[in-house]
């Protein structure tokens, strides 16, 4: 038998960026301060986002366990 | 509430019945509902000097700290609609005053009732399916025997004549795989559509946002009766073990606050 579980709440941060930053209702309106530009932030988060995971990537496997110190 | 003159309203969702939230529930720590024409605005006070124009401007650029805020703002609505049915706001939706949040629903009040009588009972699913190129290539070429033919043609050909081969075959193979993708992720879609009320294709987002190895095919929302979100999950098991030998990987999660199917009438339709 396959394990075909399948994934609830099993959410990254993108799934969560793709919908708070992109969906939801937008109201427009005097009284309101939207988010200008929210796209194009979202754009150059998008790329922020890759750079920053690719850096901890890099940066190599945390320092624990026999690693540390005795105290 | 008391507002400083330094504090905007930042409303994360509306709801037809009265939220319950503990205060170990309260994730802002300052949560409060503003109720106007029997709808409950789920909002928070938050500093000028951090969601003000510039300030905002200034904290999207900081990853930590739109990480930090946007996981907020969903978990702050998944948890208001454990038990009441929302519609949920895009991230930074501000107010200057109470007022001005009540006027809005003063003006939206109709509107927000029909669609949250539309959004009783379900619940949005997301569903991304992502493709293992190579694998599906590879899958392909035996499949296809017209594929095959080229190959032993090419073992049989001089070098000129081969060049050529291998470049038909190459283009005979994106062909064959573009058409798979497109069969595969059309047949998903409309499979997981007939369990739906309603269903939304979004944009597809690159290997450089996903972080993946694979290649987003498919990236769908579902409204989906809470009464058949069963049959929906079995669904998407099915088409999980049919595919995934041949390179297709499915990314289920759920239940989302209805981002996807919460649009007013006034904002430009989305095109699937």
């Amino acid at each position: 038998m396959h394990n075909v579980v399948t994934k609830s709440r099993d959410v990254t941060l993108l799934e969560i960026l793709d919908r708070v930053l992109d969906k939801g209702v937008v109201i427009s309106g005097d009284a309101v301060i939207s988010v200008a530009d929210v796209d194009l932030i979202y754009l150059g988060l998008k790329v922020l986002l890759s750079s920053v995971e690719t850096m901890e990537k890099y940066r190599g496997a945390p320092i624990t366990g026999p690693m540390q110190e005795p105290t | 509430m008391q507002m400083t003159e330094n504090q905007l309203v930042y409303l994360y969702c509306v709801a037809n019945q009265e939220p319950k939230l503990t205060e170990t529930e309260d994730l802002a720590g300052n949560l409060y509902f503003i109720c106007h024409r029997d709808l409950y605005a789920v909002a928070g006070k938050v500093e000028e000097s951090e969601f003000g124009k510039e300030g905002l401007k200034k904290n999207m650029a900081d990853l930590e700290w739109v990480k930090a805020n946007a996981t907020l703002h969903e978990r702050i609505i998944e948890q208001v609609m454990r038990n009441t049915c929302v519609i949920p706001f895009k991230f930074g939706t501000l107010f200057n005053t109470e007022d001005s949040l009540k006027a809005m629903l003063e003006e939206y009040g109709d509107e927000f009732k029909a669609i949250l009588g539309r959004l009783e009972n379900k619940e949005e699913w997301g569903v991304k399916i992502y493709c293992n190129t190579e694998k599906l290539k590879a899958g392909t070429i035996n499949d296809n025997p017209e594929i095959l033919k080229i190959e032993n043609q090419i073992s049989s050909s001089p070098p000129g004549k081969a060049f050529f081969l291998e470049k038909k075959k190459a283009e005979l193979l994106a062909q064959s795989t573009n058409a798979r993708i497109n069969e595969y992720s059309q047949e998903s879609f409309e499979l997981l559509k007939e369990l739906s009320f309603e269903a939304r294709i979004n944009k597809l987002l690159p290997r450089e946002v996903t972080e993946r190895a694979d290649d987003m095919v498919l990236n769908s929302a579902f409204l989906v009766g809470k009464d058949e979100v069963g049959d929906f999950i079995n669904m998407v098991d099915t088409l999980k073990m049919h595919h995934e030998n041949n390179g297709f990987f499915i990314d289920c999660t759920g239940p989302w606050p209805p981002y996807n199917f919460c649009g007013l009438s006034s904002q430009k339709v989305q095109n699937a």
